[in-house]
């Protein structure tokens, strides 16, 4: 016991007596996993390529300077708070803006010059859902499949296609005004696949959606980018984003978040969800392995652990099943964007720290 | 963020549109032919402009009824004043209407968030605004269409000159494609649809009612005081014949110069009609329909201020001056200089809304939102 490492905070308070010693806290180790990708792209690359793309609004700079590469084949979370760019970025991409300075390749394709490759490369899905009120979603998605160039017979045959994958075939002749929320998504999703893209851009596109539609939306992104599709989400639903996105672009104030800051964010602690089927023999187990009282939170039945490191979680594991704590659950209370992501905003001084250390 | 594990590199990229685009003209228009249906589809078929045409239909039936009913005892053929005076009406509807019909083509759709979902596609910024253009006008001939009945009512009340139908109809086409392109460009160039419905509606009443104020102010402003040689009148009680005498007399007379200021008219889309349309003249030697009294009308004020003397009496003393089809042979015709202005106020509202449209947008005025 004595030379195993255990979880003990810097700033802690010594632990009580008779406890075993608690073991050094963990430095973070300025290592940049992403050293060199995120300052050097190459422009021939498929996907989307983003090289220090800049775009100002007369004194206003939405965007300073952006560079990324969102990967064929992979889901790329476009993470950031309200007003760092996320937008204006994606119109950009959507070859609607052009920017100020920097270079964008979508499929090869640079959006200022051969808008026309980008957009038949790409699929776009604003954040704000413009339909035609009048329109059912079958007239929608032809119309659109037709303005993409596809004749019409191919094009009524692709929208009876997505009007199915949607679900919705009920309403694919009602006025589109009828629809709901989510519904509308769905057929704002449709339209964005009208001309079978290679390049998906998604602003929000789970807002509104239900579970069941989440789920969808979640198979059939993934699907498209295991066909070799690229896949851009903008989106503030953290949780989803952990789920569906395989990389993560951080951006914040127009700029990409990289380097020192994103591991900085990325070390930082995290909060474990631990469900016991006796809750006092964890809290007590908790106590007793030497965890600082300042880094447990209980609520009810779950104890909350904030811990630096994952090396340190699995050491808590560890300890608690030897000590006989009946564990039924043990798991990050939050995902992995979603705690970067409040890092980074907390290392601003912004909001939405997640609540931890706090003196129950 | 990127976790270890590298996806695999992908083989079967999504298939590309499987479709062949239609290339030359003929996918040029088609994709324009997409963009007038999508236009067609969202005005022609609100309730709305139904009930429009309905109330164009009875306002301008009550007029005519009641015109024909006013002057049947007056004259005989009824039927050029009476498509005269559809004519007329048709023109002021549309001038009333299609401005707000096609205003807020491009900036609403903006607003409503739909014009970005075209421009992403294959769609030119010019086939854009052309279809928009091409919705909004044909969208506005339906008020032409609703009073097709009356034209063919007042065809068969006879007196009807065939001149009259071939060239006051294309005409009045034209000017609502005018007013339509003055909509949908300035549309596209002002940001909110609030204002450039209204801009739409000034620069409509300035051609058509700004033009006849312009008119007016400047002849009154134009006037000056000249010396004038007085006539005198001899009267023979036993044949009761006046005689016009020279005297050596003069008198201060406030002239007014409408020649100066004529051209003014020149651009007024009633008076383009009136002027385009070969007059008839009745029996009496004066126009027998609206337009060509209106054409008359411009006709003279074109003509420099008559010197009155005894030369334009006959020896019984009867005016014996110039008959309107003589004014109509020495003054110019105008029409196609007005026409000329017209469509090129709309060509250029139509390239200004076709150059906002353009993507990737580089300038936007401030506070625009392009999506």
């Amino acid at each position: 016991m004595e030379s195993e490492r255990a979880v003990v905070p810097h700033a802690s308070p010594p632990p009580a007596l008779g406890a075993p010693e608690p073991v050094r806290a963990s430095h973070p180790a300025f290592v940049d996993p992403l050293e060199g990708a995120a300052t050097r792209v190459d422009l021939a690359a498929g996907g989307i390529v983003v090289d220090a793309v800049a775009r100002s609004f007369g004194a206003v700079h939405a965007v300073r300077s952006m560079t990324f590469h969102a990967k064929p084949g992979r889901v790329t979370g476009l993470i950031g708070p309200n007003g760092a760019g996320k937008t204006t970025l994606l119109l950009m991409l959507a070859s609607l803006l052009a920017p100020d300075a920097g270079a964008i390749r979508i499929a090869g394709a640079d959006p200022v010059r051969e808008p026309r490759a980008v957009r038949r490369a790409m699929g776009w899905m604003p954040d704000v859902l413009g339909t035609w009120r009048t329109l059912s979603p079958r007239v929608i998605l032809t119309t659109v499949g037709r303005l993409h160039g596809v004749p019409r017979a191919a094009a009524a045959a692709r929208a009876d296609e997505l009007l199915v994958e949607a679900r919705l075939e009920e309403l694919a002749d009602r006025p589109s005004r009828v629809l709901s929320r989510g519904q509308q998504q769905r057929l704002g999703l449709a339209r964005a696949l009208v001309h079978r893209p290679s390049v998906l851009l998604l602003d929000e596109p789970a807002a509104g959606l239900d579970p069941t539609s989440r789920l969808e939306l979640r198979q059939r992104l993934r699907a498209f980018a295991a066909e070799g599709g690229t896949v851009l989400i903008s989106s503030h639903d953290l949780s989803e984003l952990d789920e569906l996105a395989e990389d993560a672009v951080f951006v914040d104030r127009g700029e990409v978040v990289g380097g020192e800051r994103l591991v900085l964010a990325r070390q930082a602690a995290r909060e474990w969800r631990i469900r016991a089927l006796d809750p006092a023999a964890l809290s007590h187990e908790l106590a007793r392995i030497g965890v600082a009282f300042d880094r447990v939170r209980i609520e009810g039945e779950l104890a909350f652990v904030a811990l630096d490191r994952d090396e340190d979680a699995a050491d808590v594991l560890a300890r608690l099943v030897r000590a006989g704590v009946p564990i039924a659950h043990f798991a990050p209370a939050v995902g992995d964007i979603e705690r970067t992501y409040l890092e980074l905003s907390a290392a601003q001084g912004g909001h939405g720290r997640p609540e931890r250390g706090g003196v129950r | 963020m990127t976790r270890t594990i590298e996806a695999a590199e992908p083989t079967a990229p999504p298939t590309a549109p499987a479709a062949a685009r239609a290339g030359g003209a003929a996918g040029w228009l088609g994709m324009l032919g997409v963009v007038v249906g999508l236009e067609l589809r969202q005005r022609v078929r609100s309730v709305a402009w139904y009930v429009l045409l309905g109330v164009v239909a009875l306002v301008v039936g009550g007029v005519i009824v009641v015109l024909w009913v006013a002057l049947q005892g007056v004259q005989r053929d009824l039927g050029g004043a009476i498509f005269a005076t559809t004519i007329f009406l048709v023109m002021l509807v549309t001038s009333l209407v299609t401005p707000a019909l096609s205003g807020s083509a491009i900036n609403g759709d903006r607003d409503g968030g739909t014009l970005a979902s075209t421009q992403v596609t294959q769609l030119s910024a010019t086939q854009l605004v052309l279809g928009k253009v091409l919705g909004a006008w044909i969208a506005s001939l339906g008020f032409l269409a609703v009073c097709v009945p009356f034209m063919v009512g007042s065809a068969m009340l006879g007196g009807l000159r065939l001149e009259a139908v071939l060239v006051a109809i294309p005409l009045v086409v034209l000017e609502i494609g005018v007013i339509s392109a003055i909509g949908v460009g300035l549309s596209g160039l002002i940001r909110r649809p609030v204002l450039s419905t209204a801009v739409s509606y000034l620069l409509v009443a300035m051609l058509s009612l700004g033009t006849l104020i312009g008119f007016g102010v400047a002849t009154v402003a134009s006037q000056s005081e000249e010396s004038r040689p007085e006539l005198g009148w001899e009267y023979d009680e036993r044949t009761g014949i006046s005689t016009c005498i020279e005297t050596d007399r003069t008198y201060e007379a406030v002239v007014v110069r409408p020649d100066r200021v004529w051209w003014m008219l020149a651009a007024n889309p009633y008076v383009i009609l009136a002027d385009a349309i070969p007059p008839g003249f009745g029996n009496d030697g004066h126009p027998d329909d609206v337009f060509g009294q209106i054409g008359l009308a411009v006709r003279m004020a074109q003509e420099p201020p008559h010197v009155e003397s005894c030369a334009d009496y006959d020896p019984r003393g009867i005016w014996a001056g110039d008959t309107p089809r003589e004014v109509y042979q020495r003054t110019v015709p105008s029409w196609f200089v007005g026409l000329a202005i017209h469509v090129a106020l709309a060509a250029l509202a139509t390239w200004g809304a076709v150059a906002a449209a353009r993507t990737p947008a580089r300038t936007l005025a401030p506070g625009s939102r392009i999506a």
